[in-house]
């Protein structure tokens, strides 16, 4: 009776946030394009992370561009002139939520072709995605295989 | 509530990893060997309860269940969330790995004290167990966001004005927090009173 109850209380606790799946992830995607870097925030499984600021730094750590994003959160910006470093972009997406995106110089230069921005926008997809069911399961197996773990030491310490 | 990586500065990291290592060493010399069971059980629910998202004006939150984590388990709860975490961190990037000691401390120490201010009121009357359940979800999350505003305040941040922040935008979860862990301990009074440490006494 009690390992019944046990279970029902865990499947209870565990099954309820199963259908409402938000994540709270804090994400800054950017790319290339024309001459401007765009970028898209998010706090994954696209909800925006609307007017908030974004800084770029150079390698040297030196600010070299500041913006908020708009309510899709999206910023676009033209490139700073004379960069000579990769540029690292930095999304404060609210009291102790940050992000950061890296792009290296040569990506600054380069001119993209379609299956470049395919590939970005593949990514940025990737980045976005909802944590799956599969990661859920497999992070309560590994508590409950801690639990048996604990349980055993404590049975042979005693 | 998670804080991400690059926020705090050195030493608020250490400090935190290094409370956050006592209390779950005391954590796990506390446990209970026929309740390990329960704290696994806690521990997959808090691990979980991120994923359930309170969205309100722009706000950006979620439910954390430290509340009920701490009530039913005490110091266990330091261990159980340490786990939650880390797996959180790892497997949705929650909260930075480096800062996973500091957003223990903001979220297990709450949960610890809420379970000495709270316990003694269950079970002498089913409205002062949901009295006690939503005062334990409440003031868990108001002591969290203390916690979070400290460890920013330490870091270069002005605490008055980010703890209110924090605070003002948790409010929601505070009582969604709060409803949801009256429920939970009247719930668990009625049908599983073995999972609350105070039917044992």
């Amino acid at each position: 009776m009690k390992i019944k109850h046990t279970i029902i209380f865990a499947v209870i606790l565990t099954m309820i946030p199963a259908s409402v799946a938000f994540a709270h992830k804090v994400i800054i995607f950017a790319w290339v394009e024309d001459g401007y870097i765009h970028t898209e925030s998010s706090f994954g499984s696209k909800r925006k992370a609307k007017n908030s600021p974004i800084t770029v730094f150079n390698e040297k750590g030196l600010i070299v561009h500041k913006g908020i994003t708009d309510q899709e959160g999206k910023y676009s910006f033209k490139i700073p002139e004379k960069i000579d470093s990769d540029l690292v972009l930095k999304l404060d997406a609210g009291t102790a939520h940050q992000a950061r995106w890296r792009i290296p110089e040569n990506e600054l230069v380069t001119v993209h072709s379609a299956k470049d921005t395919q590939a970005a926008i593949m990514e940025k997809e990737k980045l976005e995605e909802r944590p799956s069911i599969f990661k859920i399961i497999t992070g309560i197996g590994i508590i409950f295989g801690l639990a048996l773990a604990v349980k055993f030491l404590k049975r042979k310490t005693s | 509530m998670h804080i991400s990586e690059g926020i705090l500065s050195g030493p608020v990291l250490a400090s935190g990893a290094v409370v956050a290592m006592a209390g779950t060493a005391i954590g796990l010399k506390k446990i209970d060997y026929d309740h390990i069971v329960h704290v696994a059980i806690l521990a997959s629910a808090f691990f979980v309860a991120s994923l359930i998202h309170v969205n309100i004006g722009p706000a950006s939150t979620h439910l954390i269940l430290n509340g009920i984590v701490g009530l039913l388990l005490g110091f266990a709860a330091i261990p159980a969330i340490l786990t939650a975490l880390l797996l959180q961190s790892i497997f949705f990037q929650y909260g930075g790995l480096t800062a996973l000691g500091v957003n223990v401390v903001v979220m297990a120490v709450p949960a610890v004290l809420v379970h000495y201010l709270f316990l003694p009121l269950l079970g002498k009357s089913s409205s002062l167990n949901f009295t006690a359940g939503f005062l334990a979800g409440l003031f868990s999350i108001l002591f969290s966001s203390l916690l979070l505003g400290m460890a920013l305040w330490f870091t270069d941040e002005n605490f008055f004005e980010i703890s209110l922040v924090i605070i003002s935008a948790h409010i929601p979860v505070m009582i969604i927090e709060g409803i949801i862990t009256g429920f939970c301990v009247t719930f668990l009074l009625k049908v599983y009173p073995e999972i609350i440490p105070v039917r044992k006494k």
